[in-house]
């Protein structure tokens, strides 16, 4: 990303802002921007969702591949994460080799699912030390207007709650629903003009300082956090924060939850 | 080759919508304005937009541009980078511009450009001059030229300057949220006034980027007066 | 490209395997504006495919050394998304991709009026998101649609369509299917309001009766496309047509 000075009249601004308890966008503090999730949209993939934040569009996509499993681990299969932000999803986004924030939100997003231990790699074996599938899922953007993070992580979750396992063109059985026991939801939170906001638009991210990532599943069990950037947050801020991402996870996963394919 | 009556579309208001290749026949004494350019084909369209007439002038309004330089335009610039001697200006075009030291707000020694001005700050200027390579210079002498250190920025396509922001509407605007406002060729505008002011001009702002209409906006403006948004 | 008769695509009475007959185009959709943070963008959809594309620009020429002195440069990139394809597409550098970007860039080299711009930069970014042949041409529609949309000036849109043979038989728009068992396919960049060329490949096996025909096949469907192309801009502007 090539990211242009910051506007210190920006930084003012949202300083101020802040100080009355307000946001550029008139939002308040723990408030998200609408949020739209569509799954079954891309034909070629085994699962798939389009998840719109605001301005902010992504896609994901689950494919599954054949591997040989690990030797240490005969009888499972694999997950891996692919992030991609192209150029196509803003003027500063440019091209080439991923960017380090590229690679950031794939393995960040990639964390909460992992640990949540939402899928069971031992589901994925076809033949014990031969044979296993790997679920890839590849994350793409197409608008960047700020928290890629909570959107990749949304998408991520609702493609995947969504697949279905292509046993019948491998030819190693009956297509299946890909079991996932959970729904790890991401919150993403923001300093800008000196607090915590919830969900910050790019202008946000543009003016504001340091973030944390959180990802809940069920019952409030914490499976990943993330800071990024420099900065220091206090305990209270913390929890405060820890509180909204409980209430907005239980929010989020009611509605991945109900999803279902057309 | 494309005749069919979807070639010429008409919206809402009954005005002409144009796209680009289409044909407005031969010239014939019209003179081609704004998105228009003539050639053996006669007189063809570029942009995007709404064809206007005005008087022997055919001119595209375009449904959107981005800013194009023009000297003596009234500039809101960011700064981007500092040399010695010299900043570059992101003035929402399609190059930077360059603001030397000869025609910034004061001079300094050698290595001292940042002090005057720093990358991120935000200045109000002119465009001096587009050299024929189109490299274009601005400058901050003049009078009110200079650095922007409180209000806000907002920023709205360019082509919706001069159509939206007349001079009625700017001064409606400034009494009834009580701001000033500095409005810039470039599509930004500064806003400097009470917090709620200040509000109500974003939502005005808001309500000229999703498409509002000069209606519309006069009424939004109207009940800014009537006591604020809320 | 197949052989001749290997896979029977066409029936005795002209009719092709998804009901479509010989001079018959995929059903196509536009829309404009689908990337908000773009200066301008469209989606197509075309059978099956699904491609977006977002313009950016004129703007500051990064680095320099890329910057023409007398007019923009048209930076065009084209891409698959992973998912786009039954067998994953790794993400990455491909030359498929890259071919597609340069010809699609000289195409519209021909109608952008980049000498308005000097030393700036228009960036186009296709992406394909669901592939089902004909992506390059799907590609270049969406861009032209985009670069509209972005307020970029232009002497006529690029409208874009292969049409090839199966089993002997000159047919419009070839599908996935007819695309790989087919005998020939020849993709078209047309200018619609002039009939002149920008764009043009060849693969596999024609006549020089088939070749016209083929070439007919396109400059007809081009007519339709540009209609759907101006359709989709004016209803982006409250425009009933």
């Amino acid at each position: 990303m090539s990211a242009p000075p910051v506007p210190k009249l920006l930084r003012d601004h949202l300083s101020t802002l802040a100080d009355n308890d307000e946001r550029l966008d008139g939002r308040s503090r723990f408030e998200g921007r609408d949020l739209n999730i569509e799954v079954g949209i891309l034909p070629r993939a085994e699962g798939s969702a389009k998840v719109t934040m605001g301005d902010t569009i992504v896609y994901a996509g689950v494919k599954f591949q054949t591997m040989t499993p690990y030797p240490d681990r005969p009888a499972s299969g694999g997950f891996m994460t692919s992030a991609e932000v192209r150029p196509v999803c803003g003027r500063h986004w440019e091209a080439g080799p991923p960017s380090e924030e590229a690679i950031e939100l794939g393995r960040v997003v990639d964390r909460g699912i992992r640990e949540s231990g939402c899928l069971d790699m031992s589901d994925l074996c076809i033949l014990p030390g031969e044979k296993a599938w790997q679920v890839i899922l590849d994350l793409f953007a197409i608008s960047d207007d700020g928290n890629l993070f909570d959107a990749f992580a949304t998408a991520g979750i609702a493609a995947l709650r969504t697949a279905i396992i292509p046993g019948e063109r491998f030819d190693v059985g009956e297509d299946r629903p890909l079991p996932i026991s959970k729904s790890p939801i991401m919150c993403s939170y923001h300093r800008v003009g000196g607090r915590y906001v919830y969900d910050a638009n790019i202008r946000e991210e543009i003016g504001g300082d340091e973030r944390i990532h959180i990802t809940l599943s069920d019952d409030g069990h914490v499976h990943s956090l993330q800071k990024g950037l420099k900065g220091v947050f206090t305990a209270d801020e913390f929890y405060e924060i820890m509180d909204h991402a409980k209430q907005r996870t239980e929010a989020i996963q009611a509605i991945i939850n109900s999803l279902e394919v057309n | 080759m494309s005749q069919s009556s979807a070639a010429e579309g008409r919206d809402g208001r009954g005005q002409t919508l144009v796209t680009p290749g289409q044909s407005l026949g031969p010239a014939e004494g019209r003179t081609a304005g704004n998105g228009l350019v003539v050639t053996e084909r006669g007189m063809i369209v570029t942009s995007a937009g709404v064809l206007v007439q005005n008087g022997n002038t055919m001119d595209v309004e375009p449904h959107y541009t981005r800013y194009t330089p023009r000297p003596a335009d009234l500039i809101i610039g960011v700064i981007e980078s500092v040399r010695n001697n010299l900043w570059f200006v992101d003035i929402l075009g399609p190059f930077n511009a360059l603001l030397p030291m000869s025609l910034g707000p004061a001079k300094a020694d050698f290595g001292g450009t940042r002090q005057i001005i720093d990358v991120g700050e935000t200045i109000l200027c002119r465009i001096q001059e587009v050299e024929e390579t189109h490299a274009c210079v601005v400058t901050m002498k003049g009078l009110g030229l200079r650095k922007i250190q409180s209000g806000i920025i907002e920023s709205i396509p360019p082509h919706l300057v001069k159509k939206v922001l007349t001079a009625t509407m700017v001064k409606n605007l400034k009494s009834s949220t009580d701001c000033r406002i500095i409005v810039a060729e470039n599509g930004r505008v500064w806003v400097e006034g009470p917090t709620h002011g200040q509000h109500m001009a974003r939502t005005f702002f808001d309500a000229v980027r999703n498409g509002a209409d000069d209606g519309e906006l006069d009424i939004l403006v109207a009940g800014f007066l009537d006591g604020g948004a809320e | 490209m197949g052989g001749y008769g290997d896979v029977q695509m066409i029936d005795a009475d002209g009719k092709r395997v998804d009901g479509r007959g010989a001079g018959d185009m995929r059903p196509m959709t536009i829309e404009v504006g689908v990337i908000p943070v773009a200066d301008g963008s469209a989606r197509v959809t075309w059978g099956t495919n699904e491609v977006v594309a977002a313009v950016y620009g004129p703007m500051e020429a990064h680095p320099r050394k890329i910057q023409k002195q007398d007019r923009a440069v048209l930076d065009v990139r084209y891409n698959m998304a992973p998912f786009s394809t039954t067998d994953r597409m790794r993400p990455g550098f491909n030359r498929r991709s890259r071919e597609i970007g340069k010809v699609t860039r000289d195409a519209f080299e021909s109608v952008v009026l980049t000498e308005l711009y000097p030393r700036s930069k228009i960036r186009v970014e296709i992406e394909v998101l669901t592939a089902e042949a004909g992506t390059r041409c799907a590609g270049i529609n969406a861009a032209s649609v985009a670069l509209a949309d972005a307020g970029i000036p232009m002497t006529d849109m690029v409208v874009s369509v292969a049409s090839g043979k199966i089993n002997g038989t000159v047919v419009c728009d070839l599908n996935k299917e007819e695309d790989n068992n087919g005998e020939a396919d020849l993709p078209m960049g047309i200018l619609p309001n002039s009939g002149e060329l920008v764009f043009l490949q060849m693969d596999g096996d024609l006549s020089p009766a088939e070749f016209k025909e083929a070439w007919d096949y396109n400059m007809d469907a081009a007519s339709g496309i540009h209609d759907i192309m101006v359709a989709a801009l004016n209803a982006a502007h409250g425009g009933e047509s």
